[in-house]
């Protein structure tokens, strides 16, 4: 059976004066991902260590780490993809340390709330108690669907330079995620977001790196949805909506229900 | 002013500058020999010239607004407290005054005639 050095990146805050890398040998097996030689080493070698995790199915986003110094999913690495026998695992940089690799996501998760990410309409009582569905088409679907792909991981931003310069900057997953409800073509919220987004620490401080698009795991492009941001808050302008059309199209299911009848 | 009017004065200073700079280039460079483009009279002669003294004071705005826009910039990147924001913002305008003032001044005592060879 084959080994793999694992080399985990410890550091309580409150007790440890700075980070430390601490080996263990983990039995390699096929198919293992690098959570798995995680989930290993703390089941069998070292109950202390600290991982966050959940579906280990790239669905989740828990597993964001820096694993052989590149910002990856924990769960979507395996371990024959890496090259060598030694794996170096540790926490995202751009965030505070919560304990090991589990990284504080509280700002990242603050930044997100501040773009608005849901749909704003002046139709409350509408929105409140719905009469019919709202649906989109296939091809303004097309517009923001792979923004919508984003599940928040955060390795986009440990791996933004402007993050790292920036504390006020929002960052490659908030700002691709404000582009997303932009372009919504049932959102009106449009004005408001990009006065938002028009500030000093704003969409313009990105410097087209790209690094946030190159380690997204689901294929998401931010770096794209930022530049495409940047056109509309250049004129100030949100963009044309097709109108009542696009909002109210499909009858509800008791509609459908009595029509079918 | 609005952070996308500032962006906006940036990246139209920045094409604006490529094209001055190079009618600068061409002109000292290649028009005149260059060897003689940097002597004194020569220069002199140029201010002289009113449509190049014209030409010289845009490119010395174009050049100074873009340059100290973009210190502006990486400035803000440094320190993100409010009151950094506003003396990085004071002192971007106050240098682009001081510093277009005193080119502009250079500009006309050459015109002018107040500086000779």
């Amino acid at each position: 059976m084959t080994e793999v050095r694992l080399l985990v990146q410890r550091f309580n805050p409150f007790v440890d004066p700075k980070p430390k890398l601490v080996e263990y040998t983990v039995p390699k097996r096929e198919g293992m991902t690098v959570l798995d030689a995680l989930l290993y080493a703390r089941d069998y070698l070292d109950h202390s260590i600290a991982v966050r995790f959940s579906c280990r199915q790239a669905s989740c986003g828990s597993c964001g780490m820096k694993i052989n110094g590149r910002p990856r999913l924990a769960c979507y690495t395996q371990l024959d993809e890496l090259r060598g026998d030694r794996v170096v695992a540790q926490p995202m940089d751009n965030f505070a340390i919560i304990k090991d690799l589990v990284a504080d996501l509280d700002s990242f998760f603050l930044k997100h709330r501040q773009q608005m990410p849901y749909l704003i309409r002046s139709d409350a009582q509408e929105m409140e108690n719905p009469t019919r569905e709202y649906v989109m088409k296939p091809r303004e679907l097309e517009e923001v669907l792979q923004f919508t792909y984003c599940i928040k991981c955060g390795l986009c931003t440990s791996s933004c330079p402007t993050v790292a310069m920036d504390s006020k900057f929002p960052g490659p997953q908030a700002l691709a995620q404000a582009y997303r409800y932009l372009m919504d073509e049932r959102d009106e919220g449009g004005e408001k977001r990009l006065e938002a987004l028009d500030t000093t620490h704003g969409v313009w401080r990105c410097h087209f790196a790209g690094s946030c698009s190159f380690v997204c795991p689901k294929g998401v492009d931010p770096a794209l949805g930022i530049q495409l941001l940047r056109r509309h808050v250049m004129t100030g302008k949100a963009p044309r909506k097709a109108g009542d059309g696009a909002k109210v199209v499909a009858p509800t299911p008791a509609e459908r229900a009595v029509t079918s009848g | 002013m609005k952070e996308s009017r500032l962006m906006l004065i940036q990246y139209s200073t920045a094409v604006v500058a490529v094209v001055l700079v190079a009618i600068h280039l061409i002109m000292q460079g290649v028009i005149y020999p260059y060897s003689t483009a940097i002597s004194f009279d020569n220069i002199l002669s140029i201010y002289r010239n009113g449509y190049y003294a014209v030409f010289l004071e845009a490119l010395l705005v174009v050049v100074l607004v873009h340059g100290f826009n973009g210190v502006r910039i990486i400035l803000h990147e440094f320190r993100q407290t409010a009151p950094w924001s506003t003396w990085v913002d004071i002192g971007t305008v106050l240098a682009i005054a001081v510093s277009v003032a005193y080119g502009t001044r250079t500009v006309i005592l050459a015109v002018f005639g107040v500086v000779s060879g």
